[in-house]
């Protein structure tokens, strides 16, 4: 017989609990930085998701969420339900060789932290980067952030072998609950990104560069400041149809997340995606179907061809 | 599929974990699944680095990347020491452990209620202990088997309310009997158990089936055959099922019923850890277990020669295996050590018979007057011994009838050797 060698105490185990869904996993802002981690600097960077031996099928998913106050508490809800998608996507074969990166927004014209973005991981070393974000919590009340800053990186300084090799978009989920600037500043750009750019560029054509290999989707979480505003809503429908989505429950994101993936890679229908979530013991079927409806209903799946450069298309075709 | 079934077929100690961690190392392995026992495991597993783990409710696959663990129904969950395993895991190097992890919600839950009930009963039976583990694994099934509506089980941990009331119970239960019992209160228990269910994936009965088609599993059983609630040697044994019988039930509620090879494991010394009959142990054997030292609950690690007798009864009792994994057979090798230093080798037995009794024949499950007959015969029991073997692995397959597929030299998974090509060899019968 063996023995009991692992702690069996009780305030032991909640405090274990606690901090392994990440109530406190914000380690570096919460012990009170104030500027970007090395690791998440987007100045002259380049996230790349390649194919490996390990890892021959990638697929890149990136998920970027608002971290300024109008959030309220919504990052670290966010964070305590996100490492699990990995594991969701694996356990139910949505995906084979996920690999996902984390990254937070602010607002340029007044957060010294305006963009974060981390690596894309395959394994829990994705946590390490959420625990370097900077939670800004101000936030300015103007029902902006910089979303076009964070589209723009990930349309021009991002490289995925998903599309690169097999012509498959990666997956780009944006959690927020406001509006995006009418267009990405050069001076800004500069500034947080690097490129030197003759002009600014418009939101509508930064979104026609990421939509073009990345399946981008707004959610938009019940609990935050301007949830259910519909003036949020229209606008992102207005640049990504029905891939700006409403929650009625922060905790069904990473189910959310997780479905939308299946759906996309076929490897289910809404049906059969939430009886998994069911028998995964979720909760949040109810608010992940009425989520997801429109997308499930009618959904065709449409692979590009490999990309030709230069070829420009515009919209969300995938849908 | 491939699955593969391991169980012990000893008194425990004989080397599961390190046999599974092979499994898992050599061929693609979706999930480990545990169909009996609890948090009283101890199954060790070293890498080449030198890191080390005692797998107590995780799998002992665990070390290898995207290895998953299933605790199915047959397993009493203790969240507590799940979370301090899952810390002790994260701190050599496997941070993702609790996301590879899912729980039926039906399984029973050991509490801290169950523990101090445990070692209370255990410290009143004085001189006579059954070599418990104080965890209190066998106090909640005793407790699921009296009150099966009310007792505590993993899906509980989603409803606090539900919880708070099952717990409740369950104390006055325990302290009507007992007196008070060494516990905290009940609201200061609660987080720990709905902290539990909001990190861990918790399911249903039909997931395991899904995964069983889904990939290779192995299972993974705990504590050894001879310690078997209704089979062992009673009162010396575990409040558990130690044979195949839950996992073959679970792989016929999936569909699968006979769909996978069945592993005995055996050491190639006989070792007990706590009372009960080892008819063999010979205490001049110069022989340590550093990871069984002396405990409270079940004293001294003790070893014996490699009892044939009672082995062949676990086959018997266990419905025979496919094929047996023999462990460290490097305390039977040769005299010197790699690097030409003398080596001091126990001089290991084989025992085939003993004095009054050559063979232990099965009973009925469950008639425990039978057993503890048997068990009084056992205690007074004497070895007779041959003389110690030259080839180990093909002596252990004479005695017992059964071919040993593989051997262990060493506590890592590069110290094991598949011995001849059978359905182990990795690859080999891969769908």
């Amino acid at each position: 017989m063996g023995s009991g060698i692992w702690s069996t105490d009780v305030y032991d185990a909640a405090d274990r609990y606690r901090r392994a869904t990440g109530a406190s996993a914000f380690s570096y802002s919460d012990s009170g930085a104030r500027t970007v981690h090395a690791a998440l600097d987007p100045r002259g960077a380049v996230r790349e998701s390649r194919d490996s031996a390990e890892h021959p099928q990638s697929l890149a998913i990136t998920v970027l969420f608002d971290v300024t106050g109008s959030m309220g508490n919504v990052p670290r809800v966010l964070q305590t339900k996100l490492p699990q998608l990995l594991g969701l996507l694996l356990r139910q074969g949505y995906a084979r060789d996920p690999q996902i990166m984390f990254g937070a927004i602010g607002d340029a014209t007044c957060d010294r932290v305006p963009l974060q973005v981390g690596q894309f991981e395959s394994d829990n070393r994705m946590d390490d980067d959420l625990g370097r974000i900077v939670l800004e919590g101000g936030g300015g009340g103007q029902m902006t952030e910089s979303y076009e800053l964070a589209l723009y990186f990930m349309a021009r300084h991002t490289a995925i072998d998903c599309w690169e090799k097999r012509g498959r978009r990666g997956y780009l989920f944006v959690i927020g609950d406001e509006l995006a600037y009418p267009r990405a500043k050069a001076r800004e750009v500069a500034r947080l990104i690097g490129d030197d750019l003759r002009e600014d560029v418009p939101l509508r054509q930064v979104v026609d560069e990421v939509t073009r290999r990345w399946d981008t989707y707004y959610l938009l979480p019940a609990g935050s400041a301007y949830a259910g505003n519909r003036k949020v809503l229209d606008f992102w429908r207005g640049l990504l149809g029905q891939n700006a989505v409403e929650l009625d429950d922060l905790d069904a994101v990473c189910e959310t997340i997780a479905l939308t993936i299946g759906l996309g890679e076929q490897a289910i229908d809404l049906d059969e995606g939430l009886r998994d979530l069911r028998r995964a013991g979720s909760a949040a079927t109810g608010t992940v179907s009425k989520a997801l409806a429109r997308l499930g209903g009618g959904r065709r799946t449409e692979v590009s061809p490999l990309p030709a450069p230069g070829t420009k298309r515009g919209g969300v075709s995938r849908l | 599929m491939n699955h593969t079934m391991v169980v012990d077929l000893g008194y425990g100690d004989a080397g599961k974990g390190t046999v599974v961690d092979w499994l898992c190392a050599t061929r693609p392995v979706h999930t480990v699944v545990r169909f009996n026992g609890g948090a009283q495991a101890a199954h060790n597993v070293v890498l080449p680095d030198g890191r080390h783990h005692t797998f107590a409710q995780f799998g002992a696959g665990t070390f290898r990347p995207g290895v998953r663990t299933h605790l199915s129904r047959h397993v009493v969950v203790d969240p507590l020491a799940l979370a301090a395993e899952a810390d002790h895991l994260a701190a050599v190097g496997v941070p993702d452990a609790l996301d590879r992890l899912t729980v039926d919600g039906e399984a029973l839950l050991a509490t801290p209620y169950h523990r101090a009930a445990n070692r209370a009963r255990e410290i009143a039976r004085g001189a006579d202990r059954h070599g418990s583990c104080g965890l209190g694994v066998g106090e909640a099934v005793a407790y699921g088997l009296a009150h099966p509506d009310e007792a505590p089980r993993v899906a509980d941990c989603r409803s606090p309310a539900l919880l708070r009331r099952r717990l409740a119970a369950l104390r006055d239960r325990l302290t009507a009997e007992l007196g008070p019992l060494d516990a905290p209160p009940v609201e200061d228990c609660l987080p720990a158990f709905t902290g539990f269910a909001r990190r861990v994936a918790i399911v249903d009965r039909a997931h395991l089936a899904g995964v069983l088609r889904a990939g290779t599993c192995v299972f993974e059983g705990a504590q050894g055959v001879l310690l078997d609630e209704w089979h062992g040697f009673h009162p010396y044994t575990t409040w558990s099922t130690t044979t195949f019988a839950n996992a073959d039930g679970l792989l016929a509620e999936a569909g699968l019923a006979g769909e996978a090879r069945r592993l005995g494991v055996l050491r190639v010394v006989t070792t007990r850890h706590g009372p009960g009959p080892l008819v063999t142990e010979d205490p001049t054997l110069p022989l340590t277990d550093p990871r069984n030292p002396t405990n409270p609950w079940q004293g001294r690690f003790r070893f014996g020669h490699f009892d044939a007798v009672a082995h062949r009864y676990a086959l018997d009792v266990a419905g025979g295996v496919d094929g047996l994994a023999l462990t460290h057979l490097d305390l039977a090798g040769p005299a010197r050590s790699a690097d030409d230093r003398p080596r001091r080798r126990p001089r290991l037995r084989l025992c085939r018979r003993y004095d009054t009794i050559d063979r232990l024949e099965p009973g009925p499950p469950g008639d425990l007057d039978r057993q503890a007959a048997l068990t009084a015969r056992l205690l007074r029991a004497r070895p007779v011994y041959d003389d110690a073997p030259a080839d180990w692995p093909a002596a252990v397959e004479d005695a017992l009838g059964t071919p040993v597929e593989l051997t262990s030299h060493s506590p890592t998974a590069e110290g094991k050797a598949v011995r001849n090509r059978t359905a182990l060899t990795p690859g080999a019968g891969a769908r």
